[in-house]
């Protein structure tokens, strides 16, 4: 995979939109691995007892596949430094997410060369499911 | 009514404010990174494969950013939140530091950063600020991460 660099980054740069599609199979290993047994993100019951149509996904599944987006683009030399997300919507395991990263604005702070972006998470209705900023630090050219 | 005024009016138990308390201490197996990792769909083979790994800046396998929501944690401090009829995970706000790494020993310590209230469209809510902050044994800063649960009254 080729490196990206702070060079080529200016405001307005869009990272994605990259489509993830977070299936029932993986939502089952990511609640396995964490050992949880929250019923709205284990059992289609559960979750329609809480007025849900089935099961959805833990907000830090959501925020680790837009997390996933940004430390891809940013690469093995880039750093992935600060992430706040807002949950706004709930996720379900079919629903399709167009993540986003848009650059607002760069700077260089000491050694540190800082990209600041808008991230977002929209679903296949154009609703922002999660919204939030990001840092992240890129190398420079050399 | 500025936030700070509303703020004041909301019934819960200021005393545990600003206070840490140890909330866990969590061995890290690279099988579980793994695990996590490919649940995830993540490619890097710095979180898959251990020779790949091995070659690379930290020679062991380390985490995906968001791992530590893997870890499982006492409750910490309870401001006793005295609002609403429900409450919702309102979302992270997270700074990273040192990688977590296969093999590493986390000491996972949570404050009650903040309480307030905002009125919105749909009414007031309450926002708690629970702010953990994971070391590891080499007292490395891993992560800190402010959690935020939002309480409101759907009864109104």
């Amino acid at each position: 995979m080729s490196q990206v660099y702070f060079e080529d980054v200016e405001p307005g740069y869009e990272v994605g939109p990259v489509v993830k599609n977070p299936t029932r199979e993986q939502l089952d290993a990511f609640t396995t691995v964490w050992g949880s047994q929250t019923g709205r993100f284990t059992s289609d019951e559960a979750a329609q007892k809480e007025g849900f149509s089935g099961v959805i996904l833990p907000g830090n599944m959501s925020m680790a596949l837009l997390a996933q987006v940004i430390t891809d683009w940013a690469g093995s030399a880039g750093k992935l430094k600060r992430l706040e997300c807002d949950f706004r919507r709930y996720v379900q395991p079919g629903d399709t997410l167009n993540c986003v990263g848009l650059v607002t604005d760069t700077e260089t702070e000491g050694d540190e060369s800082r990209v600041i972006m808008d991230v977002y998470i929209e679903n296949q209705r154009g609703e922002r499911a999660l919204q939030g900023t990001a840092l992240v630090l890129l190398p420079n050219k050399p | 009514m500025a936030e700070q005024n509303l703020t004041d009016t909301i019934d819960f138990d200021r005393s545990v404010l600003g206070v840490d308390y140890d909330v866990g201490t969590i061995e890290v197996s690279k099988e579980k990174i793994i695990a996590y990792a490919k649940a995830l769909g993540e490619t890097n083979p710095l979180y898959l494969d251990e020779e790949a790994a091995k070659a690379g800046p930290y020679g062991v396998i380390i985490a995906p950013p968001l791992f530590y929501n893997m870890f499982s944690l006492e409750a910490g401090p309870d401001p006793k939140v005295n609002f609403g009829t429900s409450g919702f995970d309102g979302g992270q706000h997270v700074e990273f530091f040192e990688p977590i790494k296969a093999g590493d020993t986390i000491f996972a310590k949570t404050q009650i950063a903040d309480v307030y209230a905002k009125t919105g469209r749909t009414g007031t809510m309450v926002f708690t600020v629970r702010r953990t902050t994971f070391t590891n044994q080499d007292g490395e800063q891993n992560i800190v991460m402010d959690r935020i649960n939002v309480r409101r009254d759907l009864s109104q």
